[in-house]
């Protein structure tokens, strides 16, 4: 790539302005005349990460072939740095249009050559892949990956050959040193720094302007300049990029600030981990001592410095200034008290500058574009671009430069591509070991320094790891202060001992041996650490955690008092991550391997003992066990919900669980309000105590939301009635009738004696919307309508029904108006993708005929004569991100007019506290939440508890039956001050399995279901079994990850 | 220091390899000396190049460090057991580093650990008795595009799953052992 190979031996010196504009102008001149086609170029991505994805071997095959087609000599492979998209390493990019390939194999590339160099045919294959659809998008201008960035940074990166001086040149670099040496005084640059309003990058933001200011200041005839390229940071890979990818950038920006405080001797300190960027480094300081860039007298201006590379030794300290320049000394990197501060006393306690590799490689482009150009990009109080390293579970892994200020969801949805495998955003952890994470309702949060410190994050260097719902934020609190610890160089003793004491007490909390105030001594050490360590290090080092306490105090709470990991991660809480996930805990590796050796009755026994329902949840649980399936990291997850249906088709006679009668508790008087699932669970393990609760019910059938709501096409009657029963035969009373709030309340059951009572009363109130002509004749809550429907097998339904909604009330509604004859539409004010409705059940609904208009809200009920004619809605747009992670829609102004009879609003459900509590009342959230502890059950009055959709707000079946379980574990130690759980004490499962075969091949099986045509003539369940046959071979696909576990803390 | 087994190897291993051992060892830190006299804080670099040539440093080392560079022993015995990459023990032919970043962690690092572990039958900053491979966690190579990463010697292996790990030791092992273990 030299044409001028006297410059690389150092034959030719650029000695004056004129001969380096000669050779930029030469430079310049043959790429217009490769632009014009007399030479091509491919770029081919040298960065870290292709290298270890094998871009030596690709290389090769590029050349090889293009030398076979006798294409050698008019298009170059160019070794580039870093693209930006590694995770699909090796990429590169070809030809005029630009076209960028990616995940390239020698065999690849030998194809690439072949019909696209050669012949002039994109192949749709090596492409990009972007959208819903991924879509194949051949040129990189097109690919959003790159088209949201602002290059300032890595301008260079990924365009030129970075062991080339000559391209630097070529892309205008030493021009900005030519500037500063030859036209500029010290001060000026100085000034210029100081108006750009660049702050520092390597995580502190302090303004390098000022900072130059005060080195240039100090007294002396030595100064030093420094450049920090120790980034220790976990998961921050910026600096390392620009070292490998455009190494002269950060000599030059390293000659300008020398020039401007007065120093003639610099040093690069990189870390040891990364011995390819020293090796460019090297090289690139070679070719610029050999050119006469670096040396004596630069550019005739009677300046002179040189540069050297100081290797660091694997100690993260060492990225502190004082720590990095005991180290450049020889001495352990220890840091040491400041004042005074590097700029008056430094290295060798001389004057000194230490900057970070982005800062530097920013100095350039200002001087040459003028600070005023520079501080065009930003926001008021930070100004330019910022690198980051996206990492972790985000679809495009890699390296992004976006302006200081743009949003966190921006970068991660539409930059970094949202979240793989249909997963949802947890938190993003920015700044390594010294930041914070950031949740997901505040994913709007612009990325600037000021805002990310307020929500206790830093902007630090970079490093920017998405974490989705599989990650527990006591490990990563745990992982970053084992960090810290392990780097803790022991001078002072807050950071030594301080980080040792918090670790301990996370390692405890994540085995399960939390106790009751450890989240509050975290908080207590973490402050005394803060306010009382000796360097950058130990001062932040308990941010993480405290942290993620801010944000998920409860994960703390679930791990210490609830027993649990919600994640399946904390090894001494987690058997299974599936059982993890269940929110009644159900043994779930247990039972399905149960089902491989068709024991059937011992599986449906072990299901029972943490869930009665086990056939409603078989057809109705929404199966948060199937998300966190390990099996899917091979394929896909253990198919275990219909594993569960195939199990309840089993069932001959019904199976009657382990009861434990007991005297003293079969006295005790405990009333619970409602007959859903949640009250009935509290009943049933209540019973299995040996207590005779009795369940006060307004409605005349139990079930609650189960009979009222869903609809019998997707939980038949019958199996409900049969799992109700299995309770009441356990001597379960329940009287039906009574409503609470009217025929009962708290003080007449307390005067009727009752010991304890559990509010399980559910959301029982829909939701209707303040436009005009809802109050008309044809408009009806989607509740109402259900529970009028299915508790008299009767409902008013029109001719064209329009349900608005997106949950699955809209699309019971929806599904049921649709069997009763009508012809049903769905309106949803946001995209498809963003319906809170089983995927499944929205498929199914629009296979049966169920038309879906998205992005549409209604805004007017038109009504003739007091009957609905129509609805008039308006169309919506995706706006910015809201607080749930979704884009937020906001009205066009353009509106349609859906001619209809019946309009069915499913908006969501409430409970109203003020009615169900006249009198004597447990606090409430808003008067429409009861506030009970989470993992009792108990409210703000001792003997009372709450359980279900009543705490929670509208949540699914399942959730509601392990609150229910947990308030009857809650009243039981409210009687007798101790948990006698029984049924919570896990056993080791003795079904066979050999844990070193390797996983059963069978890939997961459809769900039977009906065929559309023969659903529509009546209420027949939609969901089939599967043969006996299917079902052994879908439970052997399980992996077993309860194995060798005999127990967890249940 | 933490695997003394195979430590007890290497001396027990003749004396007259012993002796040419340390006169390479002398000769080689004099010449690194020699090569960077008059630059200020070389203590480092010596200690580098001597890491690097011999895969550890060893007492004898330190004292002539010490010796050449006129800086007492115990200030080169501080540097030494402050910087993780210099090891007071010989290590394997092949050092195994994991990374432990915060990408790699959250993509399963730990997973890839145990069975390395596992395989190997050596913790943490231990050697395998046959000295060919030392096992040792690395912060971060900045390969987190590429989680979960570890690296053997120079060769970054990404993207890894447990079950790979046999395989890729497997191609480190001399042929004839493969047999026996």
């Amino acid at each position: 790539m030299c044409y001028n190979p006297a410059l690389l031996n150092g034959s030719v010196r650029i000695t004056t302005v004129e001969d380096l504009n000669s050779i930029r102008d030469s430079v310049q001149a043959r790429e217009l005349g490769s632009a014009r086609g007399s030479r091509e170029q491919v770029l081919l991505c040298a960065g870290g990460g292709c290298i270890a994805s094998g871009e030596s071997l690709v290389k090769k095959a590029l050349i090889d072939t293009l030398r076979k087609y006798r294409l050698g000599k008019r298009i170059a492979v160019v070794e580039t740095g870093c693209l930006g998209p590694c995770a699909g390493g090796p990429v590169m990019i070809v030809g005029s249009d630009n076209t960028f390939y990616q995940k390239l194999t020698p065999a690849a590339a030998s194809e690439i050559v072949e019909k696209h160099l050669a012949g002039g045919t994109i192949i749709d294959k090596y492409t990009y892949r972007q959208g819903p659809d991924s879509k194949s998008v051949p040129s990189a201008a097109d690919i959003e990956f790159f088209r949201k960035q602002t290059r300032i940074v890595l301008r260079n990166c990924g365009r030129i050959d970075p062991n080339s001086i000559e391209d630097y040149i070529g892309n205008d670099g030493y021009q900005a040193m030519a500037k500063a040496l030859c036209f500029m005084t010290p001060d000026e640059v100085i000034d210029q720094m100081k108006r750009s309003g660049l702050r520092g990058r390597g995580g502190a933001g302090f303004p390098t302007g000022q900072k130059w200011e005060y080195a240039s200041r100090s007294p002396g005839p030595v100064k030093y300049i420094l450049c920090n390229a120790d980034e220790g940071d976990p998961g921050a890979y910026m600096d390392r990029s620009v070292l490998e990818g455009d190494p002269h950038s950060i000599i030059e920006g390293m000659i300008i600030g020398a020039f401007a405080i007065g120093a003639e001797q610099g040093y690069v300190y990189v870390r040891a981990e990364y011995p390819l960027a020293v090796i460019r480094l090297q090289n690139a300081i070679e070719s610029a001592r050999g050119a006469g860039i670096l040396g004596k007298n630069i550019l005739q201006s009677g300046f002179s410095f040189d540069l050297e590379i100081r290797m660091g030794s694997g100690a993260f300290v060492c990225g502190e200034e004082t720590a990095l320049m005991a180290s450049i000394e020889g001495r352990r990197g220890e840091p040491r008290p400041r004042p005074p501060f590097p700029a008056q006393q430094g290295l060798w306690n001389k004057p000194t500058v230490l900057n970070n590799v982005e800062t530097f490689a920013n100095v350039p482009v200002i001087i040459l574009n003028g600070s005023d150009e520079f501080a065009k990009t930003g926001t008021a109080k930070s100004k330019g671009t910022k690198v980051f390293a996206l990492a972790g579970a985000i679809n495009q892994t890699g390296l992004v430069e976006v302006p200081v200020g743009i949003s966190l969801a921006d970068v991660v949805y539409e930059i970094g591509g949202g979240i793989p495998r249909g997963k949802s955003f947890k938190a993003a952890q920015l700044g390594g070991p010294s930041g914070g994470c950031i949740p997901l309702n505040h994913i709007n949060v612009p990325l600037d320094y000021d805002s990310l410190i307020e929500l206790g994050a830093i902007m630090g260097s970079g490093g920017l790891i998405v974490m989705d719902e599989d990650t527990c934020m006591v490990d990563v609190a745990r992982f970053f202060l084992d960090f810290v610890q392990d780097e803790s160089c022991g001078k002072c003793s807050p950071c030594r001992e301080g980080t040792r004491r918090m670790l301990q007490i996370l390692e405890r909390i994540s085995n399960g041996h939390g106790r009751e105030g450890d989240v509050e001594l975290l908080i207590a050490i973490g402050k005394h650490i803060k306010s009382t360590a000796l360097c950058g290090l130990g001062q932040t080092a308990p941010n993480p955690v405290l942290s993620t306490i801010r944000y998920f105090r409860h994960e703390y709470d679930a791990h210490i008092r609830g027993h649990q990991c919600p994640a399946g991660v904390c090894k001494g809480l987690t058997r299974a991550p599936c059982q993890s996930a269940c929110p009644a805990h159900v043994d779930i590796p247990g039972y399905i391997s149960l089902i491989g050796e068709k024991r059937y009755k011992e599986a449906l026994n072990l299901h029972r003992e943490r869930n009665p329902f086990a056939s409603v949840c078989a057809r109705v649980c929404f199966h948060t066990c199937e998300n966190r399936c390990r099996r899917s990291s091979i394929d896909q997850p253990v198919a275990i919900r219909s594993l569960k249906r195939f199990l309840i088709e089993q069932e001959k006679a019904p199976v009657v669980p382990v009861v434990k009668s007991n005297d003293t508790n079969a006295e005790r008087k405990i009333a619970i309000i409602g007959a859903g699932p949640a009250g009935l669970t509290c009943a049933y393990f209540l019973a299995r105590l040996g207590y005779n609760p009795r369940i006060f019910e307004a409605a005349q059938k139990p079930g609650g939301m189960l009979i009222q709501a869903i609809p019998a096409y997707r939980l038949p009657r019958n199996i409900l009635a049969r799992e109700v029963k299995m309770i009441m035969d356990l001597g379960v009373k329940i009287e039906y009738g009574r409503n609470f709030g009217r025929d009962i309340s708290l003080e007449s059951l307390k005067d009727e004696g009752y010991d304890a009572i559990c509010i399980a009363a559910g959301t029982p109130s829909g939701i209707t919307p303040s436009i005009s002509g809802v109050g008309s004749h044809g408009v009806v809550e989607a509740l109402d309508f259900l529970r009028q429907f299915n508790m008299t097998g009767k409902a008013e339904i029109g001719k064209k029904v329009v349900v608005v909604g997106g949950g699955n009330a809209a699309i019971d509604a929806a599904r049921t108006a649709l069997r009763l004859g009508a012809r049903v539409s769905i309106v949803y004010r946001r995209t498809r993708e963003e319906m809170p409705a089983y995927a499944e059940e929205i498929q199914e609904a629009e296979r049966e005929g169920v038309r879906i208009i998205t992005l549409v809200n209604p805004v007017e009920v038109i009504t003739a004569n007091g009957s609905v004619k129509g609805l008039r809605c308006e169309k919506m747009r995706p706006g910015a991100f809201d607080s749930s992670g979704r884009r937020s829609p906001f009205g066009s102004g353009e509106t349609i007019f859906l001619r209809t009879d019946k309009v069915i609003f499913a908006l969501g459900q409430r409970l109203d506290t003020k009615t169900i509590f006249p009198g004597l009342s447990p606090e409430t959230e808003q008067s429409q939440r009861i506030i009970a502890d989470p993992v009792n059950g108990r409210t703000s009055i001792p003997w009372i508890f709450a359980a279900g959709d009543a705490v929670s707000g509208p949540s699914s079946v399942v959730e509601a039956i392990g609150a229910g379980e947990r308030a009857a574990v809650g009243i039981d130690a409210f009687f007798t001050g101790e948990s006698h759980a029984f049924w919570r004490t896990e056993h080791e499962n003795i079904t066979y399995f050999d844990p070193d075969a390797d996983p059963s091949d069978s890939r997961r099986a459809n769900v039977k279901l009906l065929r559309p045509v023969e659903r529509k003539a009546g209420f027949i369940e939609v969901e089939l079994s599967w043969s006996e046959k299917v079902a052994i071979a879908q439970a052997q696909r399980c992996m077993r990850c309860d194995y060798g576990k005999a127990s967890s803390t249940g | 220091m933490k695997d003394p087994k195979s430590r007890r190897n290497k001396t027990a291993c003749g004396t007259c390899s012993r002796k040419s051992e340390s006169i390479r060892e002398a000769e080689y830190i004099n010449n690194r000396i020699a090569h960077c006299r008059g630059k200020s804080g070389n203590l480092i670099s010596v200690l580098q190049d001597t890491q690097r040539q011999f895969g550890y440093i060893s007492e004898s080392a330190i004292r002539h460090i010490s010796k050449g560079l006129d800086e007492p022993v115990g200030k080169v015995f501080g540097v030494t057991t402050f910087y993780s990459f210099f090891s007071r023990t010989p290590r394997g032919k092949y050092l195994i580093r994991i990374c432990m970043g915060t990408a790699c962690y959250v993509r399963g690092a730990q997973k890839i650990l145990d069975a390395i572990r596992k395989e190997l039958r050596i913790d943490m900053g231990q050697t395998t008795p046959d000295a060919l491979f030392t096992l040792d966690v690395a912060r971060c190579f900045g390969a987190c595009g590429l989680a979960p990463a570890i690296m053997i010697n120079e060769t970054i292996y990404q993207r890894l799953k447990p079950s790979q790990v046999r395989r890729i030791l497997a191609e480190y092992r001399p042929k004839e052992t493969e047999h026996v273990l």
